[in-house]
Formats: structure tokens, C-alpha cells, sequence
């Protein structure tokens, strides 16, 4: 065949069209900036703020007892003498790293799950188990939250494990169930049924060919996955469940110092306002990641 | 300019008593996300005669529903009027405010548009949606109103039409769906009818009814058509006259007749040569290249494709000439007919011999179903045969297919390849097995995973079923795929989306050819590609069996694609075959009702317009 199919404006351009990506749609809207500006600096609080502490978060009678705010002591001090500013920076660690680990986990458990059931409706001879899967799901959704945290508390102890177990599990059918819709709405198509004629594994395809196509979806529900259980972590502390004393957890510090909310209201609005602009922070991404997905909005790869 | 403005006087004084609708001068922009405008539609001249129907015909992206849409005075949300005005009556609809378009819309001119099962609402009785239009343009109210929805839905021939005005649309089949639609629209006696491809994506008998429909409705009302289509056979058969666009502009008007016969434009010829046609039998030539996104200035936007280009074509603007008959065309050589001999060439012979894949009383059943999708289906393929199979969707041929691939493990039946049974599904076939047996399927945005490469889809059956090959092994092999469907090298760090429909598609024959296949199933791999793309993938896929005497399976609900491609077809209708035979006898003495039904079906260009001088 002589015929050069690739004349005029079929050929193809040396130079390629880049769409933009994830980070520069966070960063062209004004709620996606404010979203990463303000967790970067929940995240520089995190992270440098135990250095930067001047005293430690635990020593008792470093001052009086709810002195108000002072050159040397920039917050004030609680009700037993303690440097709320130093509880302050040391306190965003477990609130941030418990939830973290917990809703990491309940994605690679329960979003696995999910993906798999989603993926064997597709594969001939495994179709039960999906509906064993769903039922699982099913099973755990229908126990309260709240009462379930309390129970496995309650059975286990307060360590910080058994905090990231609770959550994980709770989290676990939820995160399952988002990520099965949002893989359901690609195992249809003919690109897993060619690596299925392939003889392609169970695990590659879940790996290689679908979870790249439901990544925007991952990333968005581990966003907002995170804000619940930044509050639903610091809830527990706050009941007592959790961190317990002396721990300068802000969930723990907020239900501490709420009796002398009046002498000192920096104990509380500290930790709080920190809780706030946390969740805050990844409720703006989370926002900032849908319209990223919305089709309507001109999703990525929709070409030239 | 002048010779556009002679024109017009030429075409207008003919018609100036009895025209209906006058657009003159139209062009029309997108907007881009850029903030900058994508001219679509240039410089476009239409008249539109009382009773008449009109074809717009042209590949996907011509503009050709853009400006049947603007015929109404309708835009879509960010198009803009770079100029022009379009006169119905003796109001000019570009300049009008939404108000009084409304007012229009509905009772003067009114739209039906492809997907019916988009066009109708599916929460509301259809006896509603037809009511609206009544109540808010006749006034109609009670049993008048009543009376005028049953008389419509008799007219499109809807059964038990005082039923079926409480039902909603999900319970109507899609041919039905369009004909509730065509009844709306037709609700309040528009004197304008602008119909957007109304029976693609249906069936062919079913379009065929439709269209029958649809022309008796037309004659009966008197109503003026615009009838918008890609496929000139259907309306040579349909339009009194034909309109082709190019790239946003009018490159041919004439009588259909004129325009299918004696077609001028070299676009309009190469179109009807890429068109596979039960009347001439052979290989159809594609068309080099693809259509320009927007429309082009200072050149013939038809210019880098066409095989005529002389360097008159490609410094100016091409005007619009008018020749006898009122025939005009868009073209600097228009009367100087390529010498090219006919493209066509002889089919592939059939072939006998001992069969590589046999299938014996295949029945199949999906999930929740309760009856079969396929019963007892019997078929042979031999080494470098093509077998068609056709039928209408629902009729089990994709199932058949998906069960020889092993992706849907058949409930009873048996299939032997080389003499060796296969196992139900692919996860217990052995790898040399799967790497013989490829398929190609319909919608290659669908087959090829987004997120992959092109080098990462070619790779993988390479890795799978070429072992040894090492990496300098694949990435030559790579390249040679490339070669063989004709795709630079430039494409390998591509994702499918940076790719036109048409290279997707060679991509994902590439694949399939990656694993040395013996047998190759292809499902209806063109009918989401246009007429002319189409042909070049065509042509690729015939020469690529031949060479490597790969026996096919070509799955289709083209009479005429399957008439050109198999050696042997099989019809088939509601899971069984009910005919099967060599492709020319078959075609020429169907044995069963149905096969005749379904040629009797088809829109076929005349014999005489082949341009062979």
C-alpha cells in the first residue's frame, strides 16, 4: 500500500499537548489554593513544631495555673501550669498521623475489597464473590459508628493501635463501597476484557488496568476520608476514648480546658481552631479533586 | 466575493417565489477554553424551498449540525455568530431575542435529534410530552388535546396509541422512542422540519421504517426538511436535494440525483469510494488524512487530502461555482475528473480446506437471563478465511464472539480449535491457545486503557506470548506493528486520547496482531469510525489477514462491510442462524425471508456514480 495515511492534520504533532494535571487543577481554583495553603501550614505545624516548642508539653507547673497569655508563656497556661503553646505544637501529631494511618488502612482493606468485588461481577466463575463481598459491607454499615469505636475500645484498651483498628474498621465498608461504584463504572470496559482474553491475573488487572482509571476517585475519597476522621479521632479523645492524659492530643486538650473555657479560652480555641483549619484544609482540596473529576468541568485527557 | 454574490442571484432566482428558508452568509465560532474562538461553520449559503427535503451530508466535525441547528436559529451554549443571517418567512431568527425564538420553536420549525431515548424525558408520560408542545402553541385543551395525541401517535404508527399515551419512554423500543420523538415534533405542523441523523445508532430495518415513515409524513404535510446525515446512500434515496460540508463550509449543492451521479467535488467523489455499496462489490479506498478540526482560510480545506491539488488550490479561497442544473461546487477543478482508475479490488476468494476453528451447538446464557442469547449456534473457519456474520443488535452475534474468546463461558456446545477442545473460559485455556485466538472490538476508547501508553499496549501481549524476545527484540517488534498499520513512531509515548478514532483503532489491530494470531474476531470494529476512516481501516485489516493467513470472524451490521470483506456470512436473529452460505450467492439469492428483509433494507448508492474516467 503506497497511500501515506498520516497527511494533513492526521499526522501527528512532534511536539504534545500536555492537559493539565492533578496540582495545577488544585492550584487554578481559589478554594483548592486556600486548601493548600492552609495544610501546608498544618503540615509545617506537624512536623517542625515539637523543635520549635520552648518548653515541654507535659511539665507540670511551668507557670500558674491559667496565667494569661505573656511574654513567656505566648498562650498562656492551662489549669495545671503547662505551656499551652508548647501542647499546642506538640498536640497536631496524633491527630493527623491516627486518622492517616487509619484511613490508609481502611483503603487498602476496604477499598481493595471494593475494587475486587467490582471487578469479579466482570470475571466468569467469580461472580459470588462480589456479593459476598457486598454483603459484608452491608453487614458492617449496619452497626453505629460511635458504638462501635466504644465497643472495640472498650475490649482492647486505649492504646493509639487500637484507635487506628476502630477507625479502619468503621471506614473500612464505607471507603469499599465508593470505590466498587467508582470501579464498577470501568470493569465494563473492553480494555479489561481484552486483558482478561489476555489471561491476565486478578491482581494485574486490578493494579494495571483499573486502578489508574479510578485514581482521581482514590485520591478524592482518601481527602475526604481524612477530614471525618481528623474529627472523629479528635471526638473520641475528646470522650475520652483515645489519647489519654498527659498526652497534649488537641482533642484530649479541648476536652480538658473546657471547664476553665472562661480563665483561659486559648486552652480550647488553640486545639479547636487547629482541628477546624485541618479539616477545613482537606474539605477545600476534597472540593478542589471533585470538580477535577467532574466530566463537566473538562476532565483530563478529553484531548486537544 | 463577487463570485459567491453571483452565485447566490443565480440559485435565489429560481427559487425566490417558494423559499421557506434563506441562510446566507453564516459563520459560526466555539469558543475555546483558551478565551479564543474555533471558527466551525464559514461562509454558509443555503436555500430551503417549501416541500422540500434537503440533505446535509459530511464526516463527524463538518459543522453539518451545527449549522442545522443554527436553521432554527438555535445555538448551543458557547457558539457565537461571527456573521450571516438566516431568514425564515421574513424574520431574520439570528437576530431574534430567546423570547420570541421560543415562540418558534415548536410551531414554525422543530427538531429531531439522534438519541430519542435522550430527547424524551424519562420521568414523564409520553401523552405529556406530546401535550406540551399542544397546549402551550394550539391551545389545545381536554378532548381535543386528547384527540390530536392519539391521531399523532396512530400517525407514527404506535400500537394501541390510547394506552400507550400513560406509558413512559423507558417501555417503547428505540425505533419507537424516534417515532414518539418525530410525533412531538410534528405536534403543532411545523413548516420546518430539521431531523439530526434521526436513525443512526438503529437498526437497519428499523431505520428503514423510519425513513419510510418519515418520507410519507414529509409528502403528506408538505413540511420543508433539512435531513442531516453522514451517509449519502440513504440520502440519495430520501432528499430532493444534497448539501456536502467540508471542514465548516458548503463544498457541493445539487439535486441528489446530480450530486450521487455526477458529483463534482473531489471530496464528494472520494466519499462514495469509501463507502462500501452491495452494488459494487470490492475493496473501498479510504481518504488520506482526517478532516481539519476548524475551518481553514486562504486555501481549499480540502487541499492537503485531495489528489487533485494544483497550487491555485492552496493560495486563495475557493469560490462556490454554479453549472448547469444549478449544480454548484466548491472546487478549482471540478471539471477536470481525476484519471484514476477504479480503486476497487476483487474480493477474497473462498477457501477450502481443513477448518481452524470449529464451533458445535453453542448455547449461551447470560446471568438473570432466562432464555438463551445464542442456541445451538454450528460454525467452521478455516485457515485465512474471513466468515461475516450479521444481524441486528440483540441477535447473539457479539455473545457468539465473546464465547469463542472465553470471556463468557458457554452453557452448553463446544468449541475446537486446531482439533483440541477449548476450555469455557480463558483462565483455563493454555497461553499459546489465548495468544492465537485475538479479538478487536467495537469502540477502540473502550478497548485501549487510557492511562496506558501506546508502547505499554503493544508491549504487554509481546511480553505475554513472544517470550525470548529481549528488549531490543520488542522494541523492533514494536516498531514492524507500527509499520504494519501504518503509525509513525512518534505515537509510542501517546495515550489513546492524544489519537484520532481512526489511529486508536489501528492501535488496538496492532494489538491484536502483536500475539500471532491464528483466528481474529473482530466486533463491528467500524461502526464507531466514519465512512472514511472506516475504508482505510478496512483496507488494513484485509491486507493484514491476507498476508499472514489469519482466518477472521468479522462481525458486523453492515450488510454492505461484510459484503465486501467475507468470503462466507452468516445471518443471524435472535440467537440462531437462519442462513449461512458463500457471501455472493447469499447476497444475490437469499434463501430466507429475513436476509431478504434486511437488503431490502439497505440504502445503496446507484450503480453508474463510480467515477471511472
Amino acid at each position: 500500500m503506497s497511500v501515506n495515511y498520516l497527511q494533513g492534520s492526521d499526522a501527528i504533532a512532534p511536539g504534545r499537548v500536555r492537559t493539565p494535571g492533578l496540582w495545577r487543577t488544585l492550584a487554578a481554583s481559589g478554594g483548592g489554593r486556600i486548601g493548600l495553603g492552609l495544610a501546608a501550614a498544618m503540615v509545617a505545624v506537624i512536623a517542625l513544631g515539637p523543635s520549635m516548642a520552648p518548653y515541654s508539653p507535659t511539665q507540670i507547673g511551668l507557670g500558674l495555673p491559667n496565667d494569661p497569655p505573656s511574654s513567656a508563656f505566648l498562650f498562656g497556661t492551662d489549669e495545671l501550669g503547662r505551656d499551652i503553646l508548647s501542647r499546642f505544637l506538640f498536640g497536631g501529631r496524633s491527630v493527623v498521623l491516627m486518622p492517616l494511618a487509619a484511613v490508609t488502612l481502611a483503603m487498602l482493606v476496604g477499598g481493595g475489597l471494593g475494587v475486587l468485588g467490582a471487578y469479579v461481577q466482570v470475571r466468569p466463575g467469580l461472580e459470588w464473590l462480589d456479593r459476598l463481598i457486598s454483603s459484608l459491607f452491608d453487614l458492617a454499615l449496619a452497626l453505629p459508628p460511635l458504638l462501635l469505636a466504644l465497643v472495640l475500645i472498650a475490649g482492647f484498651g486505649t492504646s493509639p493501635l487500637v484507635m487506628i483498628l476502630a477507625v479502619a474498621v468503621i471506614f473500612a465498608p464505607r471507603t469499599g463501597r465508593i470505590l466498587r461504584g467508582a470501579a464498577q463504572a470501568v470493569v465494563t470496559s473492553d480494555y479489561v476484557a481484552a486483558a482478561q482474553a489476555r489471561g491476565e491475573s486478578v491482581l494485574y488487572i486490578l493494579v494495571r488496568e483499573l486502578l489508574p482509571n479510578i485514581a482521581a476517585t482514590v485520591i478524592a475519597e482518601f481527602t475526604l476520608r481524612m477530614t471525618w476522621a481528623v474529627i472523629f479521632v479528635a471526638a473520641l479523645s475528646f470522650l475520652g476514648l483515645g489519647a489519654q492524659p498527659p498526652s497534649s492530643d488537641w482533642g484530649l486538650m479541648v476536652a480538658q480546658a473546657r471547664s476553665f473555657i472562661t480563665v483561659s479560652p486559648l486552652g480550647v480555641a488553640a486545639p479547636a481552631l487547629g482541628i477546624a483549619v485541618l479539616s477545613v484544609s482537606l474539605n477545600l482540596i476534597a472540593d478542589a479533586l471533585a470538580r477535577y473529576l467532574d466530566p463537566a468541568s473538562g476532565k483530563p485527557g478529553v484531548s486537544l | 466575493m463577487g463570485e459567491i454574490g453571483a452565485m447566490k442571484s443565480t440559485v435565489s432566482a429560481g427559487v425566490a417565489d417558494n423559499a421557506l428558508l434563506r441562510i446566507s452568509d453564516l459563520s459560526l465560532a466555539y469558543a475555546t477554553p483558551g478565551g479564543a474562538f474555533n471558527e466551525v461553520v464559514r461562509g454558509v449559503d443555503l436555500t430551503l424551498r417549501r416541500g422540500e427535503v434537503l440533505g446535509l451530508v459530511g464526516e463527524s466535525g463538518c459543522g453539518k449540525s451545527t449549522t442545522a441547528l443554527a436553521a432554527m436559529g438555535y445555538r448551543s451554549p458557547g457558539v457565537r455568530v461571527l456573521g450571516g443571517q438566516v431568514w425564515l418567512g421574513g424574520t431574520d431568527l439570528m437576530s431574534l431575542p430567546l423570547a420570541e425564538l421560543r415562540t418558534i420553536w415548536g410551531r414554525k420549525a422543530a427538531f429531531v435529534s439522534q438519541q430519542a431515548n435522550l430527547a424524551l424525558n424519562p420521568s414523564l408520560r409520553i401523552g405529556q410530552q406530546i401535550a406540551d408542545p399542544l397546549r402551550r402553541h394550539m391551545g389545545l385543551r381536554g378532548a381535543a388535546l386528547l384527540r390530536r395525541q392519539i391521531e399523532l401517535l396512530r400517525r407514527v404508527e404506535i400500537p394501541d396509541p390510547e394506552r400507550a399515551i400513560r406509558r413512559y419512554p423507558f417501555e417503547f423500543s428505540g425505533g419507537q422512542q424516534q417515532r414518539i420523538a418525530i410525533a412531538v415534533a410534528l405536534s403543532c405542523e411545523p413548516e420546518l422540519l430539521i431531523l439530526d441523523e434521526p436513525t443512526t445508532g438503529l437498526d437497519a430495518t428499523t431505520q428503514a421504517h423510519i425513513s419510510v415513515l418519515l418520507g410519507g409524513l414529509v409528502r403528506e404535510k408538505g413540511v420543508s426538511v433539512i435531513y442531516v446525515s453522514h451517509d449519502l446512500a440513504l440520502l440519495h434515496s430520501i432528499a430532493d436535494r444534497i448539501a456536502v460540508m467540508y471542514a465548516g463550509q458548503i463544498v457541493e449543492v445539487g439535486t441528489a440525483r446530480a450530486v450521487v451521479t455526477a458529483a463534482l467535488h473531489p471530496y464528494t467523489r472520494a466519499l462514495m469510494l469509501a463507502a462500501p455499496s452491495l452494488e459494487r462489490p470490492g475493496m473501498v479506498s479510504g481518504i488520506p488524512g482526517r478532516p481539519p478540526s476548524s475551518t481553514v482560510k486562504d486555501a481549499c480545506a480540502f487541499a492537503d487530502r485531495c489528489s487533485q491539488v494544483r497550487d491555485a488550490c492552496i493560495s486563495a479561497d475557493v469560490p462556490l461555482t454554479v453549472s448547469d442544473g444549478g449544480h454548484v461546487v466548491r472546487c478549482l477543478q471540478a471539471n477536470e475528473r481525476s484519471a484514476a482508475a477504479s480503486l476497487l479490488r476483487p474480493l477474497s476468494p473462498a477457501i477450502a480446506g481443513e477448518p481452524v476453528l470449529a464451533v458445535r451447538g453453542l448455547v449461551c446464557t447470560h446471568r438473570n437471563a432466562s432464555a438463551p442469547t445464542i442456541r445451538h449456534i454450528d460454525l467452521d473457519l478455516r485457515r485465512g478465511e474471513t466468515l461475516g456474520i450479521v444481524g441486528e443488535s440483540g441477535s447473539g452475534k457479539s455473545t457468539l464472539l465473546r464465547a469463542i474468546a472465553g470471556l463468557l463461558p458457554p452453557t452448553a456446545g463446544s468449541i475446537e480449535f486446531r482439533g483440541e477442545t477449548l476450555a469455557a473460559t480463558v483462565s483455563g485455556r493454555p497461553r499459546a491457545q489465548r495468544g492465537e485466538l485475538q479479538m478487536v472490538f467495537q469502540n477502540p476508547d473502550s478497548s485501549l486503557n487510557p492511562r496506558h501508553t501506546v508502547r505499554a499496549i503493544l508491549s504487554r501481549p509481546l511480553r505475554l506470548f513472544r517470550e525470548g524476545l529481549g528488549r531490543s527484540g520488542e522494541t523492533a517488534e514494536i516498531e514492524r506493528l507500527l509499520d504494519a498499520v501504518q503509525l509513525p513512531r512518534l505515537v509510542l509515548d501517546r495515550r489513546p486520547s492524544e489519537l484520532s478514532g481512526g489511529q486508536k483503532q489501528r492501535i488496538a489491530i496492532a494489538r491484536a496482531f502483536a500475539a500471532r494470531p491464528a483466528v481474529l474476531l473482530c466486533d463491528e470494529i467500524t461502526s464507531a469510525l466514519d465512512v472514511s476512516v472506516q475504508a482505510s481501516i478496512l483496507e488494513l485489516l484485509g491486507e493484514l489477514a491476507a498476508q499472514r493467513g489469519v482466518a477472521t470472524i468479522f462481525v458486523s451490521h453492515d450488510l454492505a462491510v461484510v459484503r465486501m470483506l467475507a468470503s462466507r456470512t452468516m445471518v443471524m436473529r435472535h440467537g440462531v442462524v437462519l442462513e449461512s452460505g458463500p457471501t455472493a450467492e447469499l447476497f444475490s439469492a437469499p434463501r430466507h425471508d429475513y436476509t431478504r428483509t434486511l437488503l431490502a433494507a439497505v440504502h445503496d448508492l446507484p450503480r453508474c456514480e463510480v467515477p471511472t474516467q
